[in-house]
């Protein structure tokens, strides 16, 4: 009893008790992700459905990229599912209400890479909101069926897991929309549904394929008597196998499709001893085989997808390997395109709009395609920047280069900031097959080393793209060399020279590849029951590396001391050196005490930079069925773990990276999103600073110069989160205030890295590029949602140099001060715009203050600005004449629009009273001045000009131009540019002489003829009040 | 024993009261109190706001001129110019000379259509059901690390605006404004900041974040309930 009260006294305490300040990702605030792409290489695209109505709203699900949307066909398109798992398996949209769609997560081409999914989503507005409606545990769905009469009914065939027995898979229907689900076609836990269509005519007919399939880290195997072909004539309530015409069983997958305007007519390829195409006429009751060309028949446990033409029951579609196409209702197949654009291998989706059958969309390995007529040529979209990198690295250029490899699409290097912004035109493929590492070579800015799968490395320029092979090869007394699908190619880090490559054995090389030495015995356990590859694929043969296994998976060396070197390998071994290999000391049996099970799978080791003996792995064992995050640190070797654990933590562990500064800093990168800690492991937050939150994050990198955070991702491409040194700043200290200006680095002075522009489009994917002057950055412990943020920028001697507006948010926020002074007040009332009034000289080098005023409080920080000996064309001189000339320009603005203000407002005056005079010889007087008055305004600006194809330049718009080009010049000004602006200033003098002498002329006069007129009173113009008197 | 139930069942509702859903309407009534009340809200006819768009360190006065329900006009005047943009209910108009426009030029329809609910200057949540727009509560949601209740409306001519209520102070922090223009379909949003009551009672953000797909917006000066002359809304 005692025990309760306690217990309800101390929760109204912890509730009353002003909350600690968890760090997480919205204490970073603004700090935000920039996606590189490319989209010039996509990735795989699993799923595409459209809304029949319009013909131009297309939803796309891809491998790991989530899914995106277009409402125009595909010009440009949308990324909608950032916040939910990004592996997609099937969409569906109920076409009678084309705003409601589904979403199964977990693609079902079942490779070895495949990811995993988390259920099944809807959404009833188009995509712009998801709820999860259950089948968490499907991991993988194949299709999604609404019946077209009764959009209630939802079928679901989910193949279930693939690395592990489970119930959860089979056929699943909803009655109710997706509310409740009830499976109504299971076979065994090791049999999924891959394939189900209705019958659009008949909707109570059903038809379903089973699957018996299971991979294993070493083996694959598709086929199995669960493996069937059925049909229902009742939704689903008693089902018949259909065998009459088919092969022998035992099955493997059954890919099949019923023609949409004659669905009596069905093809299937069923994989099976005797794989190949058969087709039924009489709705599954008898089906015959047919002579099929290698293409229909490849690969059935990967190419899944058989598509008969909505309107035409002749014309069906088997995209594959490659694309074909029949016109005889499946009896003969060729290839769509012989004369046009190739498409990139290996196809998994396809849609035709039946309002328009020329028109396909075709899913492939490498992105997405679209067709006009029929498949004969294609169209590839450039800007879906889904592309599945494995790793990621940088060099050290300014800007540095950013290099990686991709799932079936090369490797390729970019640079992270471009003129223009980084876009698809910047990457360059510097190697082919699946890309995985690439590695620049420390020393020679001119090399890098790439691979293909299976360890098949090269030594490249990147200047010329020439490679040479480097891979180790095996030699006399040697067992046959293991390569990991995704072979480790390693650079040294305190040893600069150092590259290391791994089979079962680790080699290291000191002249770029060249010649080699074997530095270890076999490091794996060498299990030779897990070494039986050439029997994998089951009832089709599928044998190709990347089922290879007893390999070294990830080598590192101690940044401390390159004799310290870490081998892990994908069969559970975790090895060290500390003589580069003369002996090696085996840690794996230490790890399972911390809680991660014995033999798994060692996905990276990151030694200290801080300390000799403590080092970070992941662990991942998501090929034995168990998707728990495994991260843990050592500090003694090896001897002994701790396993870091928290409720954020989603999916299989990819990636441990400790920070470059901060040794508290730590990221993980794993299938399902990036965590990052600031408190050495205690404490961990899921990164979301728009990055999508459920990321395949394989690979993290920091940049040492830039504090650049470097994510390679298996589903969108490369991302990066410029600048995170705020991360290595923001302890609980901060946290806790409720404002805190962060002290400024010096500053220097830049108009930018790169001039110009760039014209963009929606053809391609742009990245932009990173800030080139560093913003000024606060924290806010809370939104601010009452009360006037601004910063202010103040010169040494106290003097605003620009004020500006701030932002609000919680956590950190950026402001960018362009290092300019605010703009001058230019002339106004021209017929022309002119950019003088946004154009502003940049300070002078010193030391500023800046002030956060918030309301009534004030944050004040220092900045020290500097000038960029970097740049020898402009020496601090230049930079003085610049600012000197510039600014003289600014104050020839000022004076002018003073000039001209007066004009206006003469003018003004002048006009009222012109209606008012009564005595013509006034009148007169008053029109002469307001005449003289304009002749003189139409000197000073621009106003007669009626187009903005017809230029008209007065002296505003020439102080203008002299003035942009110096303001905005990294130079001096050149001796005509000084010589113009000496002229401009003598046409400002003549123009307020003018200005005088028209005042000296006119002022008594008119003074004295409106004081006749009894519109002046005591030296100023009459007014009316308000009563109108 | 019997006292042991009661503990365990205030601990219970202790936890009921924190997790408890709210429904749209309460979370409305809630932004519409914190508005100044219905009575307030409903009292607003007129309102004149001068706000400065700071752009690289230039500021460029806007002054938006509205008579709910009946027109807006917004005037800037940018790099010597002015220019202006007037909705009404049925039609529209910009003058833009800094865009090129060298007269005042119609708006097509479907833009006109796109602006109707701005024109409704007591808000489209207050009276929503008769006005003939739907809510829906989607949930709650974390805008910028602050967490929001969002909210989905749907506007009598279809209109879709996601807005998005911040859950401790109930004001509404961004606006997504589904638009369609010519067939095309597009997203505004507009980030809102700095709630002050004017001496009058009524609270107006005084940021406004996104406008004109750039820099903020600061109000400097409200005038709420001045006869306003329907010139404006017309061409001069």
């Amino acid at each position: 009893m005692r025990l309760i009260f306690l217990f309800v006294f101390t929760l109204l305490l912890t509730i009353n008790l002003p909350a600690q300040t968890t760090i997480n990702s919205a204490t970073f605030g603004m700090m935000e992700a920039r996606h590189l792409g490319p989209g010039t290489m996509s990735g795989r695209i699993t799923a595409i459905e459209g809304v029949t109505e319009d013909g131009k709203t297309i939803y796309v699900g891809t491998a790991g990229g989530g899914i995106w949307k277009s409402t125009n066909a595909g010009a440009s398109f949308k990324s909608i599912f950032d916040k939910y798992c990004q592996s997609i398996g099937a969409i569906g949209i109920d076409q009678k209400n084309n705003k409601t769609v589904y979403a199964g997560t977990g693609e079902s081409n079942m490779r070895n890479s495949v990811s995993i999914g988390n259920g099944l989503y809807k959404s009833t507005d188009g995509g712009d909101n998801w709820t999860k409606i259950g089948l968490d545990s499907t991991e993988h769905i194949a299709r999604i069926v609404i019946n077209p009469k009764n959009s209630a009914i939802v079928y679901v065939a989910a193949p279930g897991p693939l690395w592990s027995d489970s119930k959860h898979r089979g056929l699943y229907k909803s009655t109710d929309a997706g509310k409740t689900w009830e499976k109504i076609l299971y076979v065994n836990e090791k049999t999924g549904c891959a394939e189900v269509d209705i019958d659009p005519l008949n909707p109570d007919v059903i038809y379903a394929s089973t699957w018996e399939f299971r991979r294993l880290p070493y083996l694959f195997n598709s086929g199995g008597v669960g493996s069937g072909m059925y049909k229902s004539l009742d939704g689903g309530k008693t089902w018949k196998e259909l065998s009459n015409g088919l092969p022998l069983k035992p099955f493997g997958r059954i890919a099949f499709a019923l023609a949409p305007s004659a669905p009596n007519n069905i093809v299937a390829i069923v994989e099976s001893n005797e794989t190949g195409l058969y087709i039924s006429a009489d709705g599954g009751d008898s089906w015959k085989k047919q002579s099929a060309v290698a293409n229909v028949v490849a690969r059935p446990f990967y190419f899944s997808t058989i598509v008969i033409d909505p309107k035409d029951p002749k014309r069906v579609y088997r995209p594959a390997f490659k694309f074909s196409y029949s016109v005889d209702g499946g009896y003969s197949f060729a290839e769509a395109s012989s004369d046009g654009v190739s498409v990139h291998a290996d196809h998994h989706a396809l849609w035709i709009n039946p309002n328009n059958t020329n028109q396909l969309y075709l899913g492939t390995d490498g992105g997405l395609y679209f067709s006009l007529d029929k498949g004969a040529t294609w169209l590839f979209v450039q800007n879906l920047p889904v592309g599945q990198f494995y790793h990621v690295s940088m060099d050290n250029k300014e800007p540095y280069n950013i290099m990686g490899g991709l799932q079936d699409n090369y490797s390729w290097i970019a640079p992270s900031a471009a003129p223009g912004g980084v876009n698809n035109s910047h990457w360059l493929a510097i190697n082919g097959g699946d890309g995985f590492w690439v590695q620049p070579d420390n020393t020679d800015p001119d090399i890098v080393y790439a691979e293909s799968q299976g360890g098949n490395a090269n030594r490249i320029n990147i200047k010329t793209t020439k490679a040479v092979g480097i891979k180790p090869q095996q030699v006399a007394g040697e067992e046959k060399l293991r390569w990991n699908w995704n072979t480790p190619i390693v650079t040294g880090v305190a040893g600069k020279k150092n590259l290391y490559m791994a089979a079962q054995y680790l080699y290291k090389s000191t002249n770029q590849g060249k010649d080699w030495k074997r530095i270890s015995p076999d490091l794996t356990t060498n299990d030779k029951k897990k070494q039986e590859q050439e029997n994998s694929g089951g009832l089709s043969a599928d044998n190709t590396s990347a089922e290879n296994h007893c390999t070294i998976f990830t080598i590192a060396e101690s940044p401390l001391d390159e004799n310290i070197i870490w081998v892990g390998t994908d069969d559970g071994n975790l090895q060290y050196t500390t003589e580069a290999g003369t002996s090696w000391t085996n840690v794996s049996k230490n790890y399972p005490a911390a809680g991660i099970p014995p033999q798994t799978w060692v996905s990276s080791i990151e030694p200290s930079r801080f300390d000799k003996n403590t080092l970070y792995v992941s662990f991942e064992n998501h090929m034995y069925g168990d998707h728990k995050t495994y991260v843990a640190k050592s500090a003694d070797m090896g001897k002994t773990w701790t396993l870091f654990s928290s409720s954020e933590f989603t999916g299989f562990a990819h990636k441990v990276k400790e920070d470059l500064v901060n040794k508290n800093l730590l990221f993980i990168g794993t299938e399902m999103g990036l965590f990052a800690s600031v408190d050495g492991g205690t404490n961990w937050f899921r990164m979301k600073n728009k990055i999508p939150e459920y990321s395949l994050v394989r690979d993290i990198k920091i940049h040492p110069k830039t504090n650049d955070l470097v994510l390679a991702t298996h589903g969108r491409g490369i991302i990066v989160v410029d600048d995170i040194s705020p991360m290595r700043k923001l302890g609980p200290d901060i946290a806790n205030k409720e404002v805190h200006i962060f002290n400024n680095e010096p500053v220097k002075l830049t108009s930018g890295n790169f001039g110009g522009g760039s014209l963009g489009g929606d053809g391609g994917w742009q990245a932009g590029n990173p800030p080139s002057i560093p913003p000024i950055q606060y924290y806010l412990k809370d939104r601010i949602s009452t009360g006037k943020l601004v910063v202010e920028v103040y010169d040494a001697t106290g003097k605003l140099v620009q004020s500006i507006p701030g932002s609000n948010r919680k956590g950190i926020n950026k402001v960018y001060w362009n290092l300019r002074v605010k703009p001058p007040k230019t002339a106004t009332g021209g017929s022309k715009m002119d950019f003088g009034g946004f154009i502003a000289p940049m300070v002078l080098p010193g030391d500023y203050t800046i002030k956060l005023k918030i309301e009534d409080k004030e944050y004040p920080s220092s900045l020290q600005v500097v000038h960029n000996d970097a740049n020898k064309d402009f020496t601090m001189e230049d930079r003085q004449l610049q600012y000197k000339t510039g600014m003289e320009l600014y104050h020839m603005h000022e004076e002018l629009a003073k000039v001209v203000d007066e004009i206006n407002a003469r003018q003004k005056m002048l006009k009222e009273n012109i209606e008012k005079a009564k005595n013509k010889k006034t009148k007169k007087l008053l029109e002469e001045y307001h005449s003289q008055l304009e002749l003189l305004r139409s000197e000073c600006l621009a106003t007669k000009q009626k187009s903005q194809f017809a230029d008209e330049e007065r002296l505003r718009e020439r102080i203008t131009d002299i003035y942009a080009s110096i303001c905005m010049q990294e130079a001096a000004p050149g001796n005509l540019q000084l010589q113009r602006v000496s002229m401009l200033k003598e046409e400002l003098n003549k123009a307020e002489q003018t200005n005088n002498t028209l005042s000296t002329k006119y002022y008594n006069k008119v003074k004295e003829a409106l004081v006749k007129e009894g519109l002046m009173k005591d030296g100023k113009p009459v007014l009316e009040n308000k009563t109108g008197r | 024993m019997k006292h042991l139930r009661i503990l365990l069942f205030s601990i219970a509702s202790l936890f009921a009261f924190t997790v408890n859903a709210q429904t749209a309407d309460e979370v409305i009534d809630k932004h519409i109190e914190a508005l100044g009340g219905k009575d307030k809200l409903t009292s607003l006819k007129s309102l004149r706001m001068e706000t400065n768009l700071s752009v690289q360190g230039m500021e460029i006065p806007v002054v938006q001129t509205s008579a709910h329900n009946i027109g807006q006009r917004v005037d800037i005047s940018a790099m010597g110019m002015e220019g202006y943009v007037i909705t009404t209910p049925t039609a529209g108009w910009s003058f833009l000379p800094f865009m090129g426009q060298s007269a005042p030029e119609a708006m097509p329809e479907d833009q006109v259509k796109e602006g109707i609910d701005q024109l409704d200057l007591q808000g489209s949540l207050l009276n929503y059901k008769e006005k003939g727009h739907t809510v829906e509560l989607i949930g709650k949601e974390d805008v910028d690390g602050t967490e929001c209740y969002k909210i989905k409306l749907t506007t009598k001519e279809g209109k879709i605006r996601t807005l998005f209520i911040d859950s401790k102070n109930y004001y509404i922090v961004r606006r997504i404004a589904k638009a369609n223009v010519n067939g095309q379909e597009m997203e505004v949003t507009l980030n809102f900041g700095d709630f002050k009551k004017t001496e009058e009672g009524y609270v107006f953000p005084h940021t406004i974040g996104g406008a004109f797909g750039q820099g903020d917006m600061t109000v400097t000066k409200i005038e709420v309930n001045k006869p306003v002359d329907e010139k404006l809304f017309k061409v001069n």
